[in-house]
């Protein structure tokens, strides 16, 4: 079953000469409940529009979002844990409080908050700094405590944009097992942007491949690697598969 | 950890160096060297009045009186049991006033700077207000409410309001889109927005609007206390200036300002840095 279904999407920019810019171009494709999407595609492409559009920050000049609720009724837009592209985290609130913000917004009973709290930062490597403001953190540090913000909420649906991008390759790979394994476990559904092949490789269930601006699906890859994932040729070769259908997307435009 | 527990796959992150460690040595620098580098520059701006008010008293010697017999009428003036109820007085009318203004200028402020038509129908008021003398507004207030506590009040909240007004709306208007986008996403309540999105990053607008804004509160209480009330340090400076007495008129503003100068270092100073302890410290001429 979909959790949601982006039927047709289309967004066009207005540029600074007057002129209007198609970002995506009927864009389709589906996100099934339960499973991980990995969302490639060429960098500028339209993949923060489409995920901005997705959580509401944008509006689309086109085509339609379907979310479903547990029973695949269909309901308005439902809360949804966004990792951005940047951490944004307020730097005047201390890593904890900029966590229990949403956990308020998200309707959290305060008695739970505690637990998540600690819960999440220890998954993200971060329980140290719970009392630390974002700023006396490294760049790579308030990545996750974005992370740590977005799955600590329990949403249903969850949209990370190049959530691992600016951390280490070791720290990356730990962070990946954890939020797939926890993402499995909590039956989330996830649509993850990357740039990383090996990433959505070893992340996804399904794979779309976005072709450069304006943003088509190109193509939606099934990941037929089993799971629980482990890291291995398979991945890699995986990998190597994806890398080809986006070098075809890039050569389509040239 | 329990989270991932059950699952094979997992390796969780490994928990990072405590954020504290104790024993950590620390670059320092000297105790005396940043002292004195706190303590010389305005210790060097209030030298320099006094060498030029007392330049000037060497040219205009029967009309300005020296630096020194000031201070010592000033010092006259604490001695006498009624100087810190007239101080008090004016400080109140400063404060209250001000803060009718600020609590007003940050809501109006903040409709200005998030909602198009509140910008519409605020900009050309405030720049209005910007106009308006507050020797005008003073004698409105004293003609509209007589003789008592509300006519400062009102003439020093409606002097400097515009003047904040148009600080924070500036604030809000340069505000980080990206936190508020954010904010929206996670259901921030409109309260919470207000409270911990948008205000935060209106301190600095607010606190260079206060040291502006309480100094020009201060110029009108001293106006409205000449004539609309019968206390307070405007009032003492008006009777001074009756008996044409120099240096009492010197001598009440003087301590005046001494009273202000020690609630901007005491007070206004140590909430900014309690309110801005998030923000690393910036050398932007280090090399
Ligand atoms: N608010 C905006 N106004 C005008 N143009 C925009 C705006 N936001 C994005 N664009 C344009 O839309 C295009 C797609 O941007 P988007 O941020 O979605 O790319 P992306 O696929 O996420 O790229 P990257 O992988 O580099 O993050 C870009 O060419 C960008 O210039
Ligand atoms: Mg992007």
């Amino acid at each position: 079953m979909a959790r949601l279904e982006v039927s047709d999407a289309q967004k066009w920019f207005r540029r600074e000469d007057g002129r209007s810019m198609k970002v995506l171009d009927r864009a389709s494709f589906e996100l099934r409940e339960g499973s991980v999407t990995a969302l490639i595609g060429p960098s500028g492409c339209g993949k923060t529009t489409l995920l901005n559009a997705i959580v509401g920050l944008e509006r689309l000049d086109g085509g339609d979002l379907v979310f479903r609720n547990d029973d695949g009724q269909q309901q308005s837009r439902p809360l949804i844990g966004y990792v951005f592209q940047g951490p944004r985290l307020l730097p005047w609130k201390r890593v904890g409080d900029n966590i229990r913000l949403a956990l308020q917004g998200a309707n959290v009973p305060r008695e739970e908050w505690e637990t998540r709290v600690h819960k999440y930062l220890d998954l993200a490597g971060l329980s140290e700094f719970v009392d630390q403001y974002p700023l006396y953190l490294s760049g790579g540090q308030r990545q996750r405590v974005g992370l740590a913000r977005a799955l600590a909420i329990e949403s249903g649906l969850v949209l990370m944009d190049e959530p691992f991008a600016s951390v280490d390759e070791l720290t990356a790979r730990q962070l990946r097992e954890t939020s797939r394994a926890l993402c499995e476990q909590l039956h989330r559904t996830v649509l993850f942007v990357t740039h990383n092949l090996s990433e959505a490789a070893y992340m996804s269930d399904y794979v779309v491949v976005l072709s450069g601006r304006p943003a088509r699906v190109q193509e939606y890859v099934e990941n037929s690697l089993p799971t629980p994932r482990r890291w291995g040729p398979e991945v890699h070769q995986f990998a190597a598969e994806l890398e080809g259908k986006l070098s075809s997307t890039q050569e389509a435009i040239a | 950890m329990s989270v991932t527990s059950g699952t094979q796959s997992t390796g969780e992150v490994q928990a990072e160096e405590s954020a504290h460690d104790q024993d950590a040595p620390l670059a320092r620098v000297s105790y005396t060297r940043s002292i004195a580098a706190r303590v010389l520059p305005p210790a060097l701006a209030v030298f320099s009045i006094v060498a030029i008010w007392w330049v000037l008293h060497q040219i205009f010697s029967d009309l300005l009186p020296s630096p020194a017999d000031t201070a010592a009428a000033a010092v006259n003036l604490l001695s006498d049991g009624t100087f810190f109820f007239h101080m008090f007085q004016s400080l109140r009318r400063v404060f209250v006033g001000f803060a009718i203004a600020m609590a007003f200028s940050v809501a109006v402020g903040i409709y200005m700077g998030t909602v198009q038509a509140g910008e519409r129908f605020f900009q050309p008021l405030v720049v209005l207000g910007l106009t308006i003398p507050g020797l005008m507004w003073s004698l409105i207030a004293v003609m509209l409410f007589g003789i008592n506590e509300v006519a400062p009040y009102f003439a020093v909240a409606a002097t400097i309001f515009p003047m904040l007004v148009i600080n924070i709306w500036a604030g809000v208007k340069a505000m980080d889109k990206e936190l508020i986008d954010m904010s929206s996403v996670f259901r921030f309540s409109p309260s919470q927005k207000i409270r911990q999105v948008i205000t935060p990053q209106l301190v600095p607008n607010i606190f260079a609007a206060t040291r502006y804004g309480l100094g020009l509160a201060w110029k009108v209480v001293v106006v409205v206390e000449m004539f609309g009330t019968g206390d307070g340090v405007g009032f003492q400076v008006m009777r001074s200036y009756q008996i044409f007495d120099m240096q009492a008129v010197i001598a009440w503003t003087l301590t005046f300002v001494l009273a202000m100068i020690l609630i901007e270092y005491g007070l206004i100073n140590l909430i900014e840095r309690r309110m801005t302890a998030w923000r690393p410290k910036v050398d932007v001429w280090r090399r």
